[in-house]
């Protein structure tokens, strides 16, 4: 079976730890009819070849949104308004929509949110990973070398290949995920983005998934973007992170430096406010309010609003991603009042 | 001596798999097969277990929402037991229901789109026969206010889709609270809130606990959520309690093997930490007429056909103060005399494909 995909992987030829993604000052707006919502603010990151990278933050705070935007999927309302999607140099925004379908799948696939109950439950899962080959893989193939090629994604998620021609049904939670992955995986992109990979599974499910996710990550050379509620499961997994609120990154940075130290009033709080089952009980600090309406999003930092440290600069003045050192980028006025080390719950 | 809030004892419910319309079930779901564990007043217990494990099932056995097949459910009143499992009178079950409450998991689904906060909050009184209406109204605001929704006046005539998510669920917290209840069952409250909100709920449920003196049982899938409301923990495992402790002591040290694998499973947000493995194998067993040996038998590291195949499922067993646990091998796994064999790591959880043949 060949695998010269010639022009369509472009990202093939990326050594591992050059950028391979590179996203810049994305702006991506939803029209709804009470106005214009702001979902992705001017959003920057790198996401470097074997590189596992972050995504967090809660609901609606423009990460799902972000993903769809790098693959062109987002709803019909929704509009790149500004910015690039490079990769491997080349600007997916720029692309026609049939450019754009060769390289979904072939350079960069998805694991949807939710995915492992969307199977349709009428189709054999040979079948429906079939469809995304015979749709993707960029010439026909034929029917043997797809049921080859099945098996070996079977193999690469940790499922047994002569199960391959059961029914959803059959599959418990964790392995439909692993088909899922095995389908995001079926035409050997560069990158893969997790939308809430293990979300709805076990923790001892969602253990045996993430590691699978990483030994595929290292063992092919692939890059993960993981979007996540989860700071645990960030720290877990990723080698670099951004810390999203309101459609903004407020904090980015690789993972080690941030949980060394989170310097964004919000990523703190996050934190602090993520219960532990390591350390000593302790008291959790809530943050007070909810987040706020995209569609008139506050003046000056959008978090000044839940901010136990804004000053009368927060509600005027926007604050930029800045480096604080060490590529430990942060969009705060007052983030040396943050202090490091201590949790909000022993200070507030 | 105070006798405990709720004392649960050998607690069994068989779920009948019908075949055929016409068929009787000659196959049974095992979903509780006999638990018990006592919650003092003011007390909260945690029950924890992955999806299936029965924790649901007990909650709502516990408040007669399903009828139990076996063992005894005593809940207090006026300081006196009462079987709730005997119950059948339609005038016992409303008085029952006037100290036993639950708060529901999803906040969106567990309330009437077209009633109003006032009317979601008033139905138990209505329901009880508490009070005229002007009192209930009195009521409502007092709970609202209790409850954080400030000020009464602005929320008591609104409805469920103009709250937020985490002021539904203080909805429906005032909603179990306002009939003045010993005890309340909270069936994953939290799961569905953001993080940043999640903290504040959970706050107000231990303070109302505290305050009112209303002892829960806290059904959760997430430890650490546990760890934050419960006192004592109770680890579920296909229909049985596999062990019971005061919360730091079972995190601390935990006796059974499945807890020990639950815990080195939980996430911990510090890249730094590496996490021990987790040491369970893969293939959950069936809980359709299950086999008379242990139930963790299929995924035990340390396993071995005798005692743990040869025999029933352990009893829950004092492994400590106040620390139980049900498995023949506690003290050899203490001692490091069992070995684990956690055969091939990457096999995935379900039973049918442990032949698999990799290459």
């Amino acid at each position: 079976m060949t695998t010269d995909l010639g022009a369509i992987r472009s990202g093939a030829d990326v050594p591992v730890g050059s950028p391979l993604l590179e996203v810049e000052n994305l702006i991506m707006r939803y029209q709804v009819k009470q106005g214009e919502v702001s979902a992705v603010e001017d959003v920057n990151f790198t996401l470097h070849k074997g590189e596992a990278l972050g995504l967090v933050g809660e609901s609606g705070c423009g990460k799902s949104s972000i993903a769809l935007s790098l693959l062109r999927l987002q709803a019909e309302n929704g509009e790149i308004v500004n910015g690039e999607v490079r990769l491997a140099g080349t600007n997916l925004v720029e692309l026609s929509e049939e450019e754009m379908r060769r390289h979904r799948w072939n350079e960069m696939s998805m694991v949807f949110q939710g995915a492992m109950n969307t199977w349709n439950p009428v189709h054999r899962i040979s079948d429906q990973i079939k469809e995304a080959l015979d749709i993707h893989w960029p010439e026909q193939l034929s029917k043997a070398d797809v049921r080859y090629r099945i098996a070996e994604l079977f193999q690469t998620v940790g499922l047994n290949p002569d199960m391959m021609d059961r029914y959803p049904h059959e599959f418990s939670g964790g392995m439909r995920q692993r088909a899922v992955i095995a389908m995001a995986l079926s035409c050997n992109p560069q990158i893969i983005i997790a939308d809430e990979p293990t979300t709805a599974l076990d923790v001892i499910v969602q253990d045996l998934i993430l590691k699978e996710l990483k030994r595929i990550q290292e063992e092919l050379g692939m890059s993960i973007i993981y979007i996540s509620h989860d700071l645990a499961v960030i720290a877990e997994v990723t080698d670099s992170m951004a810390v999203m609120y309101a459609g903004k990154i407020v904090e980015y940075g690789t993972t080690k430096t941030i949980f060394g130290g989170m310097r964004h009033p919000y990523a703190w709080l996050l934190l602090s406010s993520t219960p532990s089952i390591t350390g000593p009980r302790r008291k959790l600090a809530p943050l007070e309010g909810e987040p706020p309406n995209l569609l008139d999003p506050p003046s000056g930092c959008r978090f000044n609003p839940r901010c136990p440290f804004a000053t009368d600069r927060c509600h005027e003045e926007e604050p930029p991603l800045e480096d604080i050192g060490d590529g430990h980028l942060v969009a705060c006025w007052n983030w040396e009042k943050v202090p490091v080390g201590v949790q909000a719950g022993d200070v507030l | 001596m105070t006798h405990p809030v709720v004392r649960v004892s050998e607690l069994e419910k068989r779920f009948p798999v019908q075949k055929s319309v016409f068929r009787k079930a000659t196959d049974f779901v095992h979903a509780l097969d006999g638990i018990s564990f006592d919650i003092p007043p003011g007390g909260s217990l945690g029950l924890v277990g992955e999806s299936g494990c029965g924790k649901t099932t007990t909650g709502r056995i516990l408040l007669k929402l399903l009828e139990s097949t076996g063992g005894q459910v005593l809940i207090e009143k006026d300081g006196e037991p009462v079987d709730i499992t005997a119950i059948t009178a339609k005038d016992d079950l409303k008085d029952f229901r006037s100290r036993a409450q639950m708060i529901f998991q999803d906040p969106f689904e567990s309330m009437n789109p077209r009633r109003t906060i006032y009317d979601t909050i008033s139905e138990p009184l209505t329901v009880q026969n508490i009070g005229s209406v002007a009192e209930r109204e009195v009521r409502v605001a007092e709970l609202l206010q209790l409850v954080g929704l400030t000020p009464p006046e602005s929320f008591i005539f609104r409805y469920p889709h103009e709250l937020s998510g985490g002021q539904r669920q203080r909805v429906a917290i005032a909603r179990a609270l306002v009939v003045d209840p010993t005890f309340v069952v909270a069936d994953e409250p939290t799961s569905m809130l953001d993080v940043s909100i999640r903290i504040s709920i959970m706050d107000l449920m231990l303070k109302l606990g505290q305050d009112l003196n209303v002892s829960y049982l806290y059904i959760t899938h997430d430890l650490a959520v546990a760890r934050y409301m419960c006192d004592r923990i109770a680890v579920m495992y296909l229909g049985k309690i596999v062990e019971l402790a005061p919360t730091e002591e079972l995190l601390a040290n935990p006796r059974h093997p499945y807890t020990k694998a639950l815990i080195s499973a939980v996430p911990v947000p510090d890249p730094t930490i590496e996490r021990p493995p987790v040491e369970i194998k893969g293939g959950i067993s069936r809980s359709i007429n299950p086999q008379a040996r242990c139930r963790f038998y299929d995924r035990c590291p340390f396993a071995r056909e005798d005692p743990c195949n040869t025999n029933d499922h352990p009893p829950l067993d004092q492994v400590g103060e106040d620390h139980w646990a049900a498995c023949y091998l506690v003290e050899e796994i203490a001692s490091g005399a069992a070995v684990a064999d956690t055969g091939d790591d990457r096999s995935p959880e379900p039973a049918n494909s442990r032949d698999r043949s990799r290459t």
